[in-house]
């Protein structure tokens, strides 16, 4: 099936404006748009940059603005979009660098600011682990399964509005630690999450559920933290 | 920057634009009603927002605060009782809901100006 890729293009070093580029290829059943991407690199435009890596929608470096919408292009055929167009654009919200690479720098240091690891002070019992049930790991499970690609955050109309907006990755990132029963590091990250650039600037406007490839429905974790904070202060 | 909007960016900007002309009306209602002192004003404007204009007006009015007041339990029922993978259903429901009070709300509204 003959499908039209129109692609953002942008080089900073050229000078010139940002500008649509259209490819026309003949798309294959079950081929990803990150195929048709890799297809017309090889084939009819080398200089078009984009990022990728696993291809099977585990290191999250192939999120972007596909039809509108955010998400991975390893994981989404082009047959399933059911249009003669395809629109790519880089993620919104962050700073292109080049065609459909972003600056995602600002990301990660939302996410670092979170503490997103493990803070117990006592050590675990000797020769073992931490011990947590099935039933405690159930609460984070889904959070775990984050692969940062940034589509949430990125779709989020608070975040354009609000640069310094944790977003709902690291949010997200600072539930799954809060909500871990082996975790005793709510301490340091509450004054993070709780604040007019943290947990409240979330307006359930519901986007970053659509857009998360792994399905994580980050607004339930952000309710969640917002009413542990509140139980915790009164 | 654009981004397809889906059920939950709508809700959201109604619910903004709602509580803003909400806001804006309620001003203007307590600064009118403040003025009536005498019976003679009372009469005046109570004659000068019997126009259809106000009738009108006073649709919106409903259906703004029918809107406003039925999303806030919608976003109650998503921060409070975790039903965010439901937003959408609930949207549809409430909004059904909200018709159904709408039509029953206005039907007065228009009997009384006597157009029904
Ligand atoms: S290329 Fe790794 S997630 Fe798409």
């Amino acid at each position: 099936m003959n499908t039209v890729f129109k692609i953002y293009r942008f080089d900073p070093e050229s000078g010139r404006n940002p500008r649509y580029q259209y490819f026309e290829i003949d798309v294959t059943k079950g081929q990803t748009v990150l195929d048709a991407l890799i297809e017309i690199k090889a084939h009819k435009d080398g200089s078009l940059v984009f990022r990728r890596s696993c291809r099977s929608g585990i290191c999250g470096s192939c999120a972007m603005q596909i039809n509108g919408l955010n998400k991975l292009a390893c994981e989404t055929q082009v047959e399933d979009l059911k249009s003669k167009t395809v629109t790519i654009d880089p993620l919104p919200g962050f700073k292109p660098i080049k065609d459909l690479a972003v600056d995602m720098e600002p990301f990660y240091d939302k996410l670092r600011a979170v503490l997103p690891y493990l803070i117990n002070p006592d050590s675990p019992p000797t020769d073992k682990e931490r011990i947590q049930s099935p039933e405690e790991f159930k609460m984070i499970e889904l959070a775990t399964s984050c692969i940062l690609c940034g589509g949430c955050t990125s779709s989020c109309p608070s975040f354009w509005a609000d640069k310094a907006y944790l977003g709902p990755a690291a949010l997200v990132k600072a539930y799954r630690y809060v909500f871990d029963t082996r975790d005793r590091g709510y301490s340091d990250r509450s004054g993070v999450v709780n604040n007019k650039h943290g947990l409240w600037r979330c307006h359930t406007i519901m986007n970053c559920n659509d857009a998360c490839p792994k399905h994580i429905f980050p607004t339930e974790g952000i309710s969640l933290l917002k009413r542990k904070v509140v139980e915790e202060k009164y | 920057m654009h981004y397809k909007w889906k059920t939950g960016m709508w809700a959201f900007v109604m619910h903004r634009v709602t509580g803003l002309a909400l806001t804006v009306y309620l001003i203007m209602h307590i600064n009118v009603v403040s003025s009536l002192h005498d019976p003679g004003s009372f009469n005046k404007t109570m004659a000068f927002l019997g126009q259809p204009l106000f009738r009108v007006l006073e649709l919106g009015l409903l259906a703004a605060v029918i809107y406003h007041g039925l999303n806030g339990v919608r976003v109650f029922l998503i921060d409070f009782c975790n039903r965010t993978k439901n937003h959408a259903a609930i949207f549809w429901i409430l909004a059904a809901t909200g018709s159904v009070i709408f039509i029953v709300g206005a039907y007065p509204l228009l009997h009384h100006a006597g157009i029904f």
